[in-house]
């Protein structure tokens, strides 16, 4: 509860006007949700919001983080719930998400989407659903791929809200249509812009019915006019268009971007990749291609429409430097630049005002106007006139055409004095040029101009370029106008007002009028037109930026409300002050309001800031015309060409001068006096309509401001992307240079080669000549030495010869020798058989006589012999029988020894059987030896028993003996003791 | 060879045809014949068949060791036991232990308690329950064998086998008791055992006493044929025979004491039935003893 309580504290210390107190407790909010979780907190703070409209509370929530948001998303559910709470909360949601917190895809899935559609759906009530509509045409971009699931919800929503812009169901005033009528036509263009093809058959089909006929041709077609025809619709296809990868690729600004190019009205399009535009210069400047497209008019407009035209002036002439290009270069004498003709085909403002008027009759076309801009104003002019003058304008509306023509042709000398007259605009014109042309001729012109720059400073003056261009230029003219406004004028609106040439039309009409109202919207169109090129580009490159330096010395004052949600109070309080003593510190705190916080200036200037810059004169004129008539006429007025942001502006500028008005007769300051002074007691329903009004207002205008950071976002990227070209093109000046540079290197090194080669050509005859006689040297040389050659061939045959001959004669010597040899050798051999043979030769002399002998000797034996022959086979046969007898005795020896072995057999084998039965005995011996011990064993027993029984006897006798003996002793002693008694009674007795 | 001989031829048939006791006389006649007598052929032979009446006395004498195996000293020792008889029995008289009225068992009781020196100082000390076994078996065997020696000597050593050789197995014959009567006849047992009877069977009659004074002498003699010869089971096959064959009546009886009663004395007309039954229950279960010559 005391956390509660403390709570309450700090929510209402939120609103305390001390800005350091509001610092601390937002910081003390901001740590409490980074260390809580829970959704206690946020829930808290979203009613303290619904219940306030709290600024600081708002701040809060729109930089929620991650953790809180689904508390953050359910809570807002809820309210979205209630119809009491369902507008604060749709608002809510837009502020959330038109600073597209990081968790933004969430949308998608969080349960407020549906809830949306169903409110969109369902309510009656215009406000919320022009609101509503507005927080989904702001939403779609950011979650595209959602598409694919409540892609017929957004259709239904279309459908039923286009219907509700003709049939007017119920009381529904006719000022809140123009703004549902506004809001429907641009959901139109973005669910053209992303689902090309799914809608296309969605109208088809659903305009095909009868019933909707109507709305088709009031409502839709009309819109249909300012649409081209989409590229998707002939590539694409339905389920292309739902594919997620189709989104994945593209950002929110690059869907916000995509959706503005197929649009041809000029308060939404975009030419960025413009089909007749060449790509370089469309990639480098596309805004530029548009503000160029733009301003023309709003020259037009400004001279025609304000009285007080010398303070434009200056503004016009830097406008028209730019514009003013074009026409002339259309013309082939330019006098001023060399480089415009490739632009006038890209930036023809025919071909512009052909496209974004094209409802326009020619037959308005005033046949005198030679001047490119005829057509323009031919139209401007047309429109102009049949709705008549207002009465609050000055010039009346022939007038402004001739004007328009004088300031065109004046341009050029108006343009002039305003130089003169300050030191810092002589300096302006040459800045100013240096750096439209480079910008205005685009990429291609880089290069070829660069020869001028040092190619170290390149890169920076490029980055300049890129980024300096407009903020310088800008800057300087404001301040410059701005002094000079203060001088010239008392009212203290003007000087706030110069530098928005392209955006400020309106105004600058109703200046005179209102000047608070006025002087707001001013600077909040000036923070809104003028700042968003130097804003980002101070914020690309935080160097020393001229417009920075412009802006410092003012910046201070309330540099700390610049970016701090409490901004918006002050500023109120400041204008308050402020209003009537203009000065050039007012511009900063609304530029820092406008940007910083998001925190609206009145609302109806806002709008028109966000709207495109041209074509607001017809918007002008109409409103003069309208402002007589009642309000609520406005839209009826309206040709059917007219979109329907055209008539929401118109609309607003009536309401605006209306307001004016009154405010130039009460000339009171303050709005609540205002309004109690304004008509005593207003009419509650009048200002309940007026308050509703402001309310869709501001939704426009915030829808409006969305968009147009998505093209702040888109625009810096495409500097980055500018700047990286440039870069790049720098490199290949230096390379190309480096190239130059090597090629006289070649060059030099060429001449000194050809003089090489002449001084080797000589060197090379000098050493053939040389080369020829050390030839002839070596062939003469060779000549000799063949000579030799053969005389020392000559002299080795010879020297063969000899050889050969010598060898020959050695054979010879050799076979001598083997000759003489052999001859020896045979002489040796005959002279041994000759003493052999002599041998042999006594030898055979020897045995013949020795046979002579034998042969004598044997004539002498066998006569020996034939005498002793008879006595030797007796003794033969004698020894015979002796031997047979021998034999006979040896036999019959043998016989005896055989009969003598078996008998000695035989008496062993007896022995041997006498051995066995006598064993047999000694077993049966034995056996019997067992039986008798056996039997006396037995015996024994029975003799041992009986002993044993004999024993027991005797111990029982034994035992008996004593037995009596004890009883005789017993006996034998009580005889005695008897004995003694009797004894000694005896003796007793003797005594 | 001559052995075989003497034998009837037919002899090998007689048991298939179912004739038995034929060839028994004849057989144990051969077996007496050898000199040493062969006392484990006798003792199958004796728990095979029933002995031959005349033989019985002998047979039992060698098996119980009153005579040894040679015939040679049969005489000797015979004498020698007469003799320890005579001297015994003298000796009794003479301390005036026995007269000459003194009943014949009672007699042989105080012979057995002088042999084994457990004589009581007077013969009117009262008697101990193995006195009563003693005396219970001493009448039996009177009636069965005239001799008075022979009478006191079997007497004795059939009580000192009976307290030696069968002391470790008596006491295990009632678990056995049990066993084979849950294997005859479970109803009989559980019956018993639900009359708590069972623990109070007349154990000390049937093992201790070997049923002397609850069978018949002539039936009688066949049981102790094989308790001789050393088996004492036959014991317990005929207490379950008993039981069986007295199943009916048993079974009518539901208290403990009436059984044991009835039991104790059992109607002696059909013993002779209930021993052969009993052997044969006996043979059934423990097989018949193969002849081992």
């Amino acid at each position: 509860m005391a956390q509660q309580a403390n709570l309450g504290e700090l929510l209402s210390m939120l609103d305390s006007p001390v800005l350091s107190v509001r610092d601390e407790v937002t910081a003390v909010f901001k740590e409490n949700l980074s260390s809580d979780r829970g959704p206690m907190l946020v829930n808290t703070l979203v009613d303290y919001y619904l219940e306030t409209k709290s600024q600081p509370v708002l701040h809060i929530l729109t930089t929620l983080q991650e953790p809180h948001d689904k508390h953050l998303l359910d809570k807002m559910n809820d309210c979205m719930g209630r119809a009491a709470s369902r507008l604060p909360a749709l608002s809510l949601l837009g502020h959330v998400i038109r600073l597209q917190p990081p968790w933004k895809h969430k949308l998608s899935q969080a349960p407020l989407l549906p809830s949306l559609l169903k409110c969109l759906k369902v309510d009656t009530d215009v406000i919320v659903l022009t609101t509503g509509v507005l927080v989904l045409i702001t939403m779609l971009p950011m979650i595209p791929q959602s598409g694919k699931q409540h892609l017929h919800d957004f259709f239904d929503i279309f459908g039923r809200l286009s219907s509700w812009c003709l049939k007017k169901p119920g009381h529904v005033t006719e000022i809140y249509l123009v703004h549902l009528h506004a809001s429907v036509y641009a959901l139109f263009h973005r669910l053209y812009g992303m689902y090309p093809c799914n809608f296309v058959s969605f109208l088809r089909s659903h305009y095909s019915m009868k019933e909707n006929l109507d709305t088709f041709e009031e409502v839709v077609r009309p819109m249909m006019e300012h649409v081209r025809i989409h590229p998707e619709l002939v590539t694409g296809s339905k389920d292309h268009e739902l594919d997620p990868r189709r989104w994945k690729r593209l950002e929110t600004h690059d869907v916000v971007i995509e959706c503005a190019k197929i649009s041809l009205d000029p308060a939404e399009a975009s030419y960025e990749d413009g089909d007749s535009v060449s790509p370089q210069v469309s990639a480098r400047f596309p805004h530029r291609a548009a503000d160029v497209a733009a301003s023309p008019y709003v020259d037009m407009q400004n001279s025609c429409g304000s009285a007080t035209s010398t303070p434009y002036s200056s503004s016009r002439l830097t406008l028209f430097s730019t514009p003013g290009q074009p026409p002339q270069t259309l013309s082939p004498p330019s006098t001023r630049l060399l480089t415009e003709p490739p632009q006038a085909t890209l930036w023809s403002p025919s071909m512009v005002c052909g496209m974004t008027t094209p409802p326009t009759s020619p037959g308005n076309v005033p046949p005198d106007l030679s001047h490119p801009y005829s057509k323009v104003f031919g139209t401007t002019g047309g429109k102009g006139t049949p709705l008549g003058t207002p009465a609050t304008s000055p010039p009346p509306a022939p007038l402004c055409h001739s004007d328009d023509y004088v300031h065109i042709s004046l341009r050029q000398a108006t343009a002039t004095p305003p130089k003169k007259e300050e030191k810092t605009d002589s300096a302006r014109p040459c800045l100013h040029r240096q750096h439209h042309l480079p910008n205005d001729r685009g990429l291609e012109e880089l290069p070829g101009s660069k020869g001028s720059v040092p190619l170290s400073d390149l890169p920076g003056f490029l980055g300049d370029l890129a980024s300096e261009e407009d903020s310088i230029e800008k800057a300087k003219e404001e301040a410059a106008i701005s002094k000079e406004l203060s001088e010239i004028t008392t009212a203290g609106t003007e000087p706030l007002v110069p530098r928005g040439g392209f955006d400020s039309p309106f105004y600058r009409d109703s200046l005179p009028g209102c000047p608070r109202k006025n002087h707001s919207a001013a600077s909040g169109a000036q923070g809104a037109s003028v700042n968003p090129e130097p804003l980002n580009s101070s914020l690309d490159k935080l160097g020393p930026d001229t417009p920075k330096q412009a802006f410092t010395p003012i910046d201070p004052p309330c540099g700390g409300a610049n970016q701090s949600p409490a901004g918006s109070r002050e500023r109120q309080t400041a204008l308050e002050t402020d209003i009537l003593t203009p000065s050039p510190c007012k511009i900063p705190p609304q530029r820092g309001v406008g940007f910083g916080s998001g925190q609206p200036p009145p609302y109806d200037h806002l709008f028109e800031v966000a709207l495109p810059k041209t074509a607001h004169h017809f918007v002008s004129k109409k409103t003069k015309e309208l402002l007589k008539k009642a309000k609520g006429n406005a839209e009826e007025d309206c040709p059917p060409s007219t979109s329907p942001a055209e008539v929401l502006d118109r609309l607003i500028q009536q309401g605006a001068d209306a307001h004016s008005k009154e405010l130039n007769k009460l000339s009171l300051p303050s709005k609540s006096v205002d309004w109690t002074h304004f008509g005593g007691s207003p009419p509650s329903d009048e200002i309940r309509t007026l308050r509703n009004q402001l309310l869709l207002l501001h939704n426009q205008l915030l829808y409006e401001r969305f968009k147009r950071q998505q093209h702040a976002l888109r625009n810096r990227r495409l500097l980055r992307r500018v700047i990286r070209a440039a870069a790049l093109e720098e490199h290949n000046a230096a390379m190309k240079d480096q190239l130059k540079l090597q090629e006289k290197d070649i060059q030099i090194w060429k001449v000194s080669m050809q003089k090489e080669q002449a001084r080797y050509s000589q060197l090379q005859e000098q050493r053939d000549t040389m080369v020829t006689q050390l030839h002839s040297q070596i062939r003469q040389l060779q000549h000799d030495r063949e000579e030799f050659y053969n005389q020392s061939q000559e002299l080795q045959t010879k020297l063969e010869d000899c050889r050969n001959m010598i060898a020959e004669l050695r054979l010879e010597l050799k076979k001598a020798n083997s000759k003489v040899c052999h001859t020896e050798l045979l002489l040796s051999q005959v002279s041994q058989k000759l003493s052999n043979s002599e041998s042999v030769q006594q030898q055979m002399e020897f045995l013949n006589r020795q046979l002579l002998v034998l042969g004598e000797v044997n004539e002498l034996y066998l006569e020996q012999l034939q005498s002793k022959h008879s006595d030797t086979t007796k003794e033969v046969e004698m020894m015979k029988a002796a031997c047979r007898k021998e034999l006979e005795k040896n036999r019959s020896h043998v016989l005896q020894q055989n009969q003598r072995l078996d008998t000695s057999q035989k008496r062993i084998l007896e022995l041997e059987s006498h051995l066995a039965k006598k064993d047999h005995l000694l077993l049966e011996q034995k056996k019997y030896l067992e039986d008798v011990k056996v039997q006396a064993r037995g015996q024994l027993q029975a003799a041992e028993s009986r002993y044993e029984a004999q024993k027991r006897i005797t111990q029982v006798f034994e035992l008996e003996i004593l037995d009596l003996y004890g009883r005789l002793e017993k006996d034998g002693l009580l005889k005695k003791l008897e004995e003694e008694k009797a004894e000694a009674a005896e003796a007793a007795e003797e005594r | 060879m001559t052995e075989d001989s003497q034998r009837n031829f037919r002899s090998v048939y007689y048991e298939k045809v179912g004739f038995r006791g034929v060839e028994e006389k004849k057989s144990l006649e051969i077996l007496l014949k050898d000199d040493r007598l062969d006392i484990e052929k006798l003792c199958t032979f004796s728990q095979r068949f029933p002995l031959p009446s005349m033989y019985r006395a002998l047979v039992w004498k060698v098996l119980l060791g009153i005579l040894p195996p040679h015939h040679e000293s049969h005489a000797q020792v015979m004498m020698y036991r007469k003799e320890q008889y005579c001297d015994v029995l003298h000796a009794l008289k003479v301390v005036r232990f026995v007269s000459d009225a003194t009943p014949q068992v009672e007699v042989y009781l105080h012979m057995y308690q002088l042999e084994s020196g457990k004589l009581p100082r007077s013969p009117s000390f009262p008697l101990e329950p193995e006195d009563e076994v003693f005396l219970a078996i001493a009448k039996a065997v009177e009636e069965m064998v005239e001799d008075s020696v022979d009478c006191y000597w079997i007497i004795r050593c059939f009580v000192n086998q009976l307290n030696n050789k069968y002391r470790e197995s008596l006491p295990q014959l009632p678990k056995a008791f049990e066993q084979y009567l849950n294997l005859e006849d479970s109803r009989l047992l559980s019956h018993l055992k639900t009359c708590s009877a069972l623990s109070r069977l007349p154990y000390d009659l049937w093992f201790k006493r070997c049923f002397a004074g609850c069978l018949p002498e002539s039936s009688l003699q066949r049981v102790w044929d094989k308790v001789v010869s050393g088996s004492c089971k036959i014991l317990v096959f005929v207490a379950v025979e008993i039981l069986l064959t007295f199943k009916i009546k048993v079974m009518a009886l539901n208290s403990a004491e009436k059984i044991t009663k009835f039991l104790e004395n059992i109607p002696q007309d059909s013993s002779d039935a209930i021993v052969s039954k009993a052997i044969d229950l006996w043979h059934k279960h423990c097989g018949t003893p193969v002849h081992s010559a």
